[in-house]
């Protein structure tokens, strides 16, 4: 937002501030001028004005001077400087030995004052740059002060100040100015404002001294100009120069101090030229021709661009309307004829221009930021007048024509809206008396015709329009405080569920129950992660999408998985830990012809390192044991009971996963899981263990294999039990034994099946392995005999030896 | 009585008497089979002889078996009871566990802070008819902007530094459409230029073009920008955004929820301030604070300027207002029968506050001893 330095004591021209500086700022907050902070240059302790008696080379250094400062009462210290505008008789601010300054080589943060030697040569003391008073930008010299400042006297006494920094909404371009703030303060008091001193300007102007034309009435809705005799160039008085520091910008000499002074007290930024320079004594607001080139004021030559709009005379381009003028056309010294500008320029194409040539932003030009903002064509005229007044008073000049081209005068709305509006829109009883006061002290042109209200606004407030925006003044005047607080009553609107963020908050809250940490990374990532998810970096996700102005390389990919992001928090984290178990459940982005990426939202999980003990190294009652696979299937498997879903056979193997510790579920044409170890060598790129487990579930897949919910009678009869192991080839699958126990076991009664123990070694023969299982037989209709359990178990020993060659240990 | 009866007695005395001084659990077991087991036991052997006797003694002899059973019976559960009770007593009696030993300890999980947060927020505004929805994060500039009545060009559009994306040349697109400038503006397609979300507010007009009123919805959601990070700013961060269209809802309605979130979510005792602010697509607008809970709005603490609202006493918790009759116009209701509000506000502000979190930073960095801490 633009901001706006005001000191007070400005202010107080053009209204009587009957508060406190802090009071008045805070009211003028709360009625919608927001204020940024208040800054007081008045603490100063310890800094005195003081005079240069003496100033010789440092002996050690080129770039340093010795300059002796007497600062009253016969009080005299050198303090060595490199500043370069210093001269014998300059009076200047001293700080001594324990004064708080901004340390212009330290951002700007305070520091204390300490004696200090400077090649050799000790400095007691300081002279201060603005920067470093708190009151500029300027470090390049020593602030200078009036040349009449009584030396000895301390600074707050001769430049203390009160400065509210306003931070301005961009629809108030009239706010940003002295007088806009004065003319808001003014209604919040209900005291009058005055405006400030105009010349009456001639309505005519000889056109052998100047024409003024515009050629594109879209781009530069009007210009005035006024023509300038016997100008005598030279500096500003003292109050113009500290006004215009204590407002942010630096004094350069009278004529330029009044166009900037007028451009904050109006709000209106002028420009003056050197008439004499102006050839075919003209000003043209024209869009540049191909090839057209213009050296600015700040000495660089621009190539102009068909849409920039300039000010040109009859042969050349002078400068950018309303950003920057020409080094040729400049005001210098010795000028003596000047014609001074003020005109409305359009402002997206000010923007664009702007930006183009890179003189945006807070270092650019502040006519420019200006010029961005709908401010209205009624201010050059204003502007005009100002700055002849005080071009006449403080710089001799003799107005000898004035001109105005405004070819399509824009119109100034009338709002009509009812009383009862105000009422509906606030929620509050506002009286017509109270609400008709609000707007006349905002200068508001008003009619009443029964309940009805026509409102014209101030011709330079360009934000009004609709009836909301007289309800928004009315109450901005009224006060925000004097709305009521109330709960919304009607119908309350019926709400749709929304099954896919309710499964996300159940897997959420499942992942916190099995004791995972959620973590939450950047949606942006890094380019180079995605070709360190697969040991040869081939890719595992579609093209992503690309941020095309990325604030670094590091955020360039709206991420297409979220296993890069996991990994990156597992390596970082491991750095300082031996094992973690984390979760992250976010959108990842799928780019999709002609449309919005889809956004899919995945549950991502990594375990990695110690699983145990929890507590690193406590390993008193658990060893040390790593994660393994099984605990991520556990972590699905418990994902999947806790939503009661999945579905299908997974798959063995899965990019970038170790090809035999690894799992895929395919859903259609989607993976619905995909989980695994790391491959060892992707592991490697991230400076992750072996040990490093991750999975990704597809929530909405999830979400479609929800089954329902089928509620569980306890059983009414006992079960039974029988342990079996028995041996079978090494390389036969549990998943396909138990499938088969299952349905041998059925019509016997077999409820459930156990792995007890699986054994590879000496007890059974090499190439096998041992499965001992615990078998659980139930019968809804009675409890069941022991000879009815022999058979159920008889059959599904029978069936394990017909398909698995299975030999029976025990039973 | 017989002799033989007076033998059963014998043996029951005996067996009193060793029952009484059985050691453990074990021997008891042990002269629990030996006098009363139900094959080889004492009692049964001497039923066992009970056919031999002459029919007279039987009556007699059988009740002296029974009485002998009884006594040995209510001997062995006495004795087992003293032996249980001693053994109770005995590990009442033995070495305490050194409790201040490490716990056999659990994994604990734990939310993020964020969307703890946001959890927090929806569950609240819930509680006032508000249904949580969601939308896309990568959007079209149209909702981003146009519809927000922030057109190319606008002097607002400097507060949303925008991130594009690459699809289809958008950025190019972006240029153009703002190269047409001034009030040659081309109509810019809803499809063209393609962005990230600058703000949750885009789902103010997407919900409206799928609703008709009334409408309460709060929206949580991720937003991007461009922008350099620091301890209070970050280019990736949440935003909740509310919308409540209805025939008869005002400021005082808006303020009202507001107050009531702050309230819940900041205690009972915090004072809201409501203030004139500036948003394109609401009119009017209006930003709100509430006292610093830490210093209660003093802006001090004991230990200085209170760094939780800066000194200023006020902690902003949202921009707001009612919701600009042009966008109500755009998305097809028709502003002289409903009317609504509109607010947004930063959920990484209130979880810093909750957590006591210093930087905005540490939400990303996934830091777990940050992460474990909160």
């Amino acid at each position: 937002m633009p901001s706006l330095k005001v000191p007070v004591s400005w202010l107080r021209d053009y209204v009587d501030v009957s508060v406190s500086s802090d009071e008045i700022a805070e009211r003028l907050h709360m009625a919608g001028m927001e204020v940024d902070h208040v800054e007081r240059t008045w603490d100063w302790d310890k800094i005195w004005v003081a005079r240069i008696t003496a100033l010789e080379r440092h002996p050690n250094a080129d770039k340093l001077l010795l300059a002796t400062v007497d600062y009253g009462d016969g009080r005299t210290r050198q303090v060595v400087t490199g500043a370069p505008n210093l001269a014998v008789g300059a009076i200047v601010p001293y700080a001594e030995v324990g004064a708080a300054y901004k340390d212009a080589h330290n951002d700007g943060t305070m520091a204390v004052l300490e004696p200090k030697k400077m090649r050799g040569i000790m400095s007691e003391g300081m002279v201060m740059s603005a920067l470093e008073l708190g009151i500029g930008p300027d470090h390049e010299g020593i602030l200078l002060l009036d040349p009449q400042a009584p030396v000895g006297a301390r600074l707050r006494d001769v430049l203390g100040e009160t400065v509210i920094q306003f931070e301005i909404a961009p629809n108030r371009p009239d706010a940003l100015s002295l007088t806009g703030i004065a003319r808001e303060a003014a209604a919040i008091l209900g005291t009058p404002y005055r405006a400030p001193a105009m010349e009456p300007l001639p309505h005519r102007l000889d056109p052998s001294l100047l024409v003024v034309r515009i050629e594109d009435d879209d781009a530069c809705p009007r210009f005035t100009a006024a023509y300038l005799t016997g100008v005598r160039m030279g500096t500003s008085p003292a109050w113009m120069q500290q006004r215009l520091i204590a407002a942010g910008m630096r004094p350069i000499s009278n004529v330029v101090d009044i166009t900037n002074y007028v451009m904050l007290e109006i709000g209106q930024p002028l420009h003056a030229y050197d008439a004499e320079r102006l050839r075919g004594r003209a000003l043209v607001a024209r869009l540049a021709r191909a090839g057209e080139a213009v050296r600015t004021l700040d000495g660089v030559d621009r190539i102009l661009r068909a849409s920039d709009l300039v000010i040109a005379d009859e042969e050349r381009v002078l400068g950018l309307a309303g950003i920057m003028g020409g080094e040729d056309s400049e005001i210098r010294e010795g000028t003596t004829e000047v014609a001074l500008e003020a005109a409305s320029f359009e402002p997206r194409r000010t923007r664009r221009t702007t930006d183009a040539h890179g003189l945006g932003g807070s270092g650019g030009s502040a006519a420019a930021r200006r010029f961005a903002l709908d401010l209205s064509p009624e201010l050059p005229p204003l502007g005009l007048a100002r700055a002849v007044h005080l071009l006449r008073e403080l710089a001799g000049a003799t107005v000898v024509g004035a001109v105005d081209v405004y070819p399509r005068p824009r119109q100034v709305p009338n709002v009509k809206l009812r009383f009862s509006d105000i009422g509906r829109v606030l929620g509050a009883e506002v009286g017509r008396d109270e609400a008709v006061d609000a707007l006349r002290r905002l200068g508001f042109a008003y009619a009443e015709l029964g309940d009805q209200l026509v409102v014209t606004p101030p011709a330079i407030r360009t934000d009004i329009g609709i009836p909301e925006d007289i309800v928004e003044e009315v109450a901005r005047i009224v006060g925000y405080d004097t709305i009521p607080t109330r709960l919304p009553t009607g119908v309350l609107p019926l709400h749709e569920r929304h099954p896919l963020e309710r499964m996300r908050e159940r897997v959420r809250d499942a992942l916190v129950g099995f004791g995972l940490q959620e973590t939450i990374s950047y949606a942006l990532i890094d380019e180079a992660w995605l070709r360190r998810l697969t040991p040869d970096g081939s890719p595992l996700a579609p093209e992503p999408l690309r941020v095309t102005n990325p604030t670094s390389a590091q955020q360039e990919i709206v991420r297409p998985t979220l296993r890069a992001s996991l990994l990156d928090t597992a390596s970082r984290n491991m750095k300082h830990r031996k094992g973690l178990a984390i979760f992250e459940i976010d959108p990842v982005y799928l780019p999709r012809p002609g449309d919005l990426p889809e956004e899919r939202w995945t549950v991502g999980v990594v375990l990695c390192g110690l699983a145990e003990p929890v507590r690193e190294g406590e390993t008193w009652l658990t060893p040390e044991r790593v994660f393994e696979v099984s605990d991520l299937q556990g972590v699905i498997d418990g994902l999947h009971r806790a939503t009661r879903s999945g579905r299908g056979t997974p798959e063995v193997g899965a990019p970038g996963l170790h090809p035999g510790r690894s799992w895929r579920l395919v859903d259609g044409a989607r993976d619905a899981v995909v989980a695994g170890q790391l491959d060892p060598r992707v592991a490697e790129m991230w400076e992750l263990p072996p040990a490093t487990f991750v999975a990704e579930v597809d929530l909405a897949l999830l979400l479609a294999s929800v089954r329902p919910n089928a509620a569980l009678t306890p059983p009414r009869y006992p079960a039974a039990w029988r342990d079996l192991a028995f041996v079978v080839d090494d390389a036969t699958a549990w998943r396909d034994v138990e499938t088969d126990i299952r349905a041998a076991g059925a019509k016997g009664g077999l409820e459930d099946v156990a792995l007890r123990d699986l054994y590879r070694g000496a007890q059974v023969p090499a190439g096998k392995k041992s499965f001992a299982v615990r078998l659980t037989f139930r019968s809804p209709a009675g409890t069941l005999s022991d000879a009815d359990v022999d058979r159920a178990v008889a059959k599904i020993e029978a069936r394990l030896l017909h398909r698995f060659g299975a030999t029976i240990r025990a039973s | 009585m017989s002799i033989v009866a007076n033998d059963l007695a014998d043996m029951a005395t005996r067996a009193e008497s060793e029952i009484a001084a059985a050691a453990d659990e074990a021997a008891l077991d042990a002269l629990r089979v030996r006098y009363v087991g139900r094959r080889e036991g004492e009692i049964t052997k001497a039923l066992k002889t009970l056919p031999s006797l002459p029919a007279a003694e039987r009556p007699a002899f059988g009740a002296a078996a029974n009485a002998a059973r009884e006594r040995i019976e209510s001997a062995l559960e006495r004795r087992g009871g003293e032996l249980r009770a001693s053994a109770l007593e005995r590990d009442i009696a033995g070495a305490a566990a050194d409790l201040t030993l490490p716990p056999r300890r659990v994994r604990v999980g734990r939310y993020h802070p964020i969307s703890r947060t946001i959890r927090e927020i929806t569950r609240i505004f819930a509680g006032m008819g508000f249904e949580a929805v969601e939308g896309p994060e990568v959007e079209w500039d149209y909702y981003n902007f146009e519809a927000l009545n922030i057109p190319p060009g606008h002097p607002a559009r400097d507060k949303f530094s925008t991130l594009w994306v690459n699809a289809e040349g958008s950025m190019e697109v972006a240029l153009a459409a703002t190269g047409t400038g001034g009030r040659a503006v081309a109509e810019p397609s809803r499809r063209q230029p393609m962005l990230l979300r600058t703000h949750t507010s885009p789902m103010q007009i997407r919900v409206m073009e799928q609703r008709r009123p009334p409408v309460r919805v709060v929206v949580p959601g991720r937003c991007y920008r461009f922008e350099a990070t620091d301890a209070t700013h970050e280019s990736v961060f949440f935003q909740y955004e509310g919308l409540a269209i209805d025939e008869q809802l005002s400021m005082a309605d808006l303020k009202g929820v507001l107050y009531s979130f702050a309230r819940q979510i900041f205690g009972s005792e915090r004072k809201v301030r409501f203030r004139p602010d500036y948003f394109p697509f609401t009119e009017p607008s209006a930003e709100i604070a509430f006292d610093c809970f830490v210093c209660d709005g003093s802006g001090t603490t004991n230990a200085g300027r209170c760094a939780t609202c800066g000194g200023s006493g006020w902690i902003e918790a949202a921009g707001c207002g009612m919701v600009h009759p042009e966008a109500l116009r755009r998305v097809g209701y028709d502003p002289s029968q409903v009317q609504g509000f509109a607010f947004g506000g930063g959920v990484e502000r209130l979880a810093m506050l909750l957590t006591g979190t210093p930087d905005i930073r540490l939400f990303h960095q996934n830091d777990l001893r940050y992460l474990e801490s909160v």
